[in-house]
């Protein structure tokens, strides 16, 4: 006896730790529930006032939703490590090219290491790395290490930034944690602007300061490339009578689709901005340019007097005067007139003494302000800048202009990002779902306890309060470590409320065996206990390794299932062996339980 | 109550109308998962999937005409949901295009009627060859860890046995899934990663039923000569007859509740869990024990047992 007062006292504080744990939650829900009650806000506000450390102490530790229940987004971003590997490589010529080209390709369906996969490349053509990166005297496995670690860091950067940019923007509670050698895995309940979100994070923030060249230089790059098509033999002979459309540009001359104004502007109708984006991207396209300058497109377009959209096309300077890395203090205000948003931004000391003299020396002349390829705005030089102030405009609308802030405040992201696997639950969706999880719950508990009482009778009900006592223990466990419940975990509960009772069944009908054969029911219980235990522990061995490795693999949702699983099957053990044990021994020592009591 | 009253079967003398029966059932399996392939959703194929739900009812035909004329490829089916429909196309890199194209179309060709995107998930090609992978070695550490601890548990007649039977399960299912996918709208029967969980749910449940079979024959066998060994298996196997069913049968109801009331997203879990159950049960007494036996009977050597 001494044995089960001890095994008594275990049971009464799992089951106080239990409900301390699942308290919060059940405060917490009360108190949103008053607050929703009430009639007016200014008393809603009142009470949320009043009750202000209450109401944060209990949302704190409740029991957390999964996105899929509460509405959310759950992103796996990459980073694109060719993009970092190709900053790295200098003196890129066209073999360099090709094989980068050819690396790319057969790496978009493996999650192979791109790092790897470019040197087992080389190496199968018989190049040295050190021809394109770092120095040329270190061996490829030192420049292997190094692309590697420039990798891994920038996996952390990323990440580091994308943390940034998600604080700012304002997002209770976001996970943001890395995957393997590139992958990013961000969640973030209950946003409701996804467009939006998703431009946050996507955008690279690569700031750059360029020198526009002289209209005349402009004028001579545009008609090479113009020649350069006309000689082209892909451009189908009958496309110049075809109507413009503004699906099928594609298959029109480049001339067609650029115009000079009389002051030297070069533009592009809004409808052939994608495709002249990417004809001005072609390699072929690029090496015909003067050395050192590329063509840019205007980020945003101008409105003629009819109210035709169309965008200027710059020729710049390659190399920046300035990137965005010296940048410290990014606003998002109103300009002079008061009505064109505009990011105003201060620069470091270094940044700023290079400012001063950059603008110095330009004086009369343009600097394109160039952000992730596209330019913003191209002012013209009036005077030095001495205090590093700079400014970007051209921005359509105020919340582009937060988001700039925000993107420039956190800094560049190292190389682009994509994004591979997007899943958005919307809020009305994951009301539904928890109606259908709580339904789900309700009868499978009713289902399973009424069974267990028909069938077992007395015994059935012992069975049924170890069930119980095993919810709130799997409940309790997911919101005292902070998991969050998702569908499939729900699923998962309930699944263990019908692989809970089957340890009382077996130790119930062995029971049953043994009073058969005679036995007394003090006997036949503890040789029911005893025999049947051999097999639930079995059982349960193979159940929670199963759940095991289905949480080492699985993703999101389905770890939320594997958890729950092993969190019911592993408290199974303890409630129904030790819980009813201990139940069967009191109620047989009172007399309550006789050999009819088993069913 | 009770079910099963003393019951008398003679299981080892029919187990080869089982085998029939089991290789029927994989084969017809086998063949349709060479010919018609598995119907895989978007975690194992990539695409993309948007849940659109109205406010009123709509009829699928005319939701299909508007999205098809909006140029957006795709299949359009009814959602097991009411008022909702699902919509299936390539992966687009970007979801918010896709959404803002959908929703316009609807707004401008169904008036009246206002339609809500709900859900979108969108799976790129190399994380869903990633997942795929991932899901087979995951179901091989499982068989493979089961066979270990089995093996060590028992020995390894019955370990071999217990994981053929496993074998069996989850290649019936699968064989299953294969006939049936794509023939109902309110459960279509994908293999997705929540089948992938019902397979591991599966492979460790169906031992569970096999275990409780065994170590009734490993505790009635000890000191018996081999030419008792028929009459004990049979013996072990309908003694342990009702808990080996009672046990599946407390979680049918688990299961059948899921499948009615946990909606559309849960049902192929459901569905599969169910058919892994009823095939487990069945298997753990018309393979696993039978096959032991056989083996035994051309080993001649006694058993030799472990464990407790």
């Amino acid at each position: 006896m001494k044995n089960n007062q001890f095994k008594l006292i275990l049971i009464v504080v799992v089951a106080l730790v239990s409900v301390w744990s699942i308290w919060p939650t059940y405060r917490d829900h009360e108190l949103s529930t008053r607050l929703s009650s009430f009639r007016s806000s200014e008393d809603s506000l009142k009470f949320a006032i009043d009750h202000r450390t209450e109401i944060e102490q209990a949302r704190d530790k409740s029991l957390k939703l999964g996105l899929d229940l509460r509405g959310g987004m759950h992103l796996v971003m990459e980073v694109d490590l060719f993009d970092l590997i190709e900053q790295k490589a200098w003196n890129k010529d066209a073999r360099f090219q090709q094989i980068m080209a050819s690396v790319r390709s057969s790496a978009t369906n493996s999650g192979a290491n791109p790092v790897e996969l470019l040197a087992t490349e080389f190496k199968k053509q018989n190049i040295p790395l050190s021809r394109y990166f770092y120095d040329i005297r270190n061996s490829d496995q030192e420049i292997i290490d190094k692309l590697n670690k420039e990798a891994q860091d920038s996996l952390v950067r990323a990440k580091e930034i994308i943390r940034n940019r998600i604080d700012q923007y304002g997002v209770a509670e976001p996970l943001i944690q890395t995957q393997g050698a590139r992958r990013i895995i961000i969640e973030l309940s209950g946003v409701t602007d996804e467009t939006r979100v998703r431009k946050l994070l996507k955008g690279t923030a690569k700031l750059e300061f360029k020198l526009v060249r002289e209209p005349e230089a402009l004028l001579r790059a545009i008609e090479s490339v113009n020649s350069m098509q006309a000689q082209a033999p892909s451009a189908p002979a009958d496309s110049a009578k075809a109507p413009v459309t503004a699906s099928r540009p594609s298959g029109r001359k480049l001339s067609e689709v650029i115009g000079v104004m009389k002051n030297g502007l070069v533009f592009t109708p809004e409808y052939a901005r994608d495709y002249v984006a990417s004809v001005l991207n072609r390699e072929d396209v690029r090496a015909r340019l003067p050395q050192d300058t590329e063509l840019l497109l205007a980020a945003k377009p101008e409105l003629t007097e009819k109210g035709e959209k169309y965008y200027p096309i710059y020729l710049v300077k390659k190399t920046p005067e300035l990137t965005g890395g010296v940048i410290t203090e990014a606003k998002a205000t109103f300009g002079s007139q008061n009505v064109q948003p505009e990011v105003s931004m201060s620069m470091n000391d270094e940044g700023t003494s290079k400012w001063a003299r950059i603008t110095g020396a330009n004086i009369g002349k343009q600097i394109a302000i160039v952000l992730d390829g596209a330019v913003y705005s191209a002012p013209v030089v009036q005077s030095r800048i001495p205090n590093g102030n700079s400014v970007i405009n051209g921005i359509s609308g105020l919340d582009e202009a937060k988001d700039l802030e925000i993107i420039l405040k956190a800094g560049a992201l190292p190389a682009p990002v994509r994004i591979l696997e997007e899943r958005t639950v919307g809020p009305s969706l994951g009301s539904d779902y928890i109606r259908a999880g709580l339904l789900s719950m309700i009868w499978g508990f009713a289902a399973v306890a009424i069974f267990m009482i028909i069938y077992y009778n007395k015994a059935g009900l012992v069975a049924d309060s170890a069930l119980v006592l095993n919810i709130l223990v799997v409940i309790s466990v997911l919101a005292g470590f902070k998991a969050s419940l998702s569908l499939p975990g729900i699923a998962g509960i309930v699944l263990t409320m019908g692989m809970a009772v089957d340890a009382n069944v077996l130790i119930y009908e062995r029971i049953r065996e043994e009073l058969a054969e005679g036995k007394s029911l003090k006997s036949a219980v503890e040789a029911g206990y005893n025999r049947a235990f051999s097999s639930i522990l079995d059982s349960h061995v193979t159940t929670l390794a199963a759940a095991f490795l289905l949480s080492q693999f699985g993703v999101g949702p389905i770890q939320g299932f594997a958890v729950t699983l092993m969190i019911g099957t592993g408290a199974s053990l303890f409630t129904a062996i030790v819980v009813t044990r201990v139940i069967f021994d009191l109620l047989i020592g009172s007399g309550f339980m006789n050999e009819k009591s088993f069913g | 109550m009770r079910l099963f009253q003393k019951t008398n079967f003679n299981f080892i003398k029919h187990r080869r109308i089982a085998y029939v029966v089991s290789l029927l059932l994989l084969v017809t399996g086998m063949i349709s998962l060479f010919t018609k392939g598995l119907n895989y959703g978007i975690d194992f194929k990539g695409g993309s999937e948007v849940v659109i739900r109205f406010q009123k009812s709509v009829d699928v035909g005319s939701v299909r005409s508007v999205i098809d004329q909006a140029g957006v490829r795709g299949s359009v089916k009814q959602y097991g949901m009411e008022r909702a429909v699902l919509l299936r196309t390539d992966y687009h890199g970007e979801s918010a295009d896709l959404k803002g194209l959908i929703t316009r179309a609807l707004a401008a060709r169904i008036p009246g009627n206002a339609a809500e995107i709900v859900s979108i998930q969108a799976v790129g090609p190399s994380i869903a060859a990633d997942m795929k992978w991932s899901a087979i070695k995951a179901l091989g550490a499982a068989l493979i860890g089961i066979l270990l601890y089995v093996s060590v548990r028992f020995e390894i007649k019955f370990a071999t046995a217990g994981v053929i039977a496993i074998f069996h399960d989850v290649l019936t299912v699968l064989g299953l899934f294969s006939i049936l996918g794509g023939l109902f709208d309110f459960m279509p029967l994908e293999v997705d990663q929540s089948i992938i969980a019902a397979f591991l749910t599966i492979a460790g449940y169906s031992i569970t039923d096999t275990v409780v079979v065994y170590d009734r024959i490993r505790e009635r066998i000890r000191g018996q000569k081999p030419s008792e060994y028929e009459r004990i298996f049979n013996e072990s196997m309908n003694q342990t007859l009702s808990r080996t069913i009672i046990t599946s049968g407390t979680i049918m109801i688990s299961v059948l509740v899921l499948f009615i009331f946990a909606g559309p997203a849960i049902r192929g879990f459901a569905f599969a869990m169910f058919a892994g159950i009823v095939v487990g049960t069945y298997s753990s007494i018309f393979v696993a024990a039978p096959i032991v036996f056989d083996w035994q009977q051309r080993s001649k050597a006694a058993i030799k047992l472990r464990g407790a």
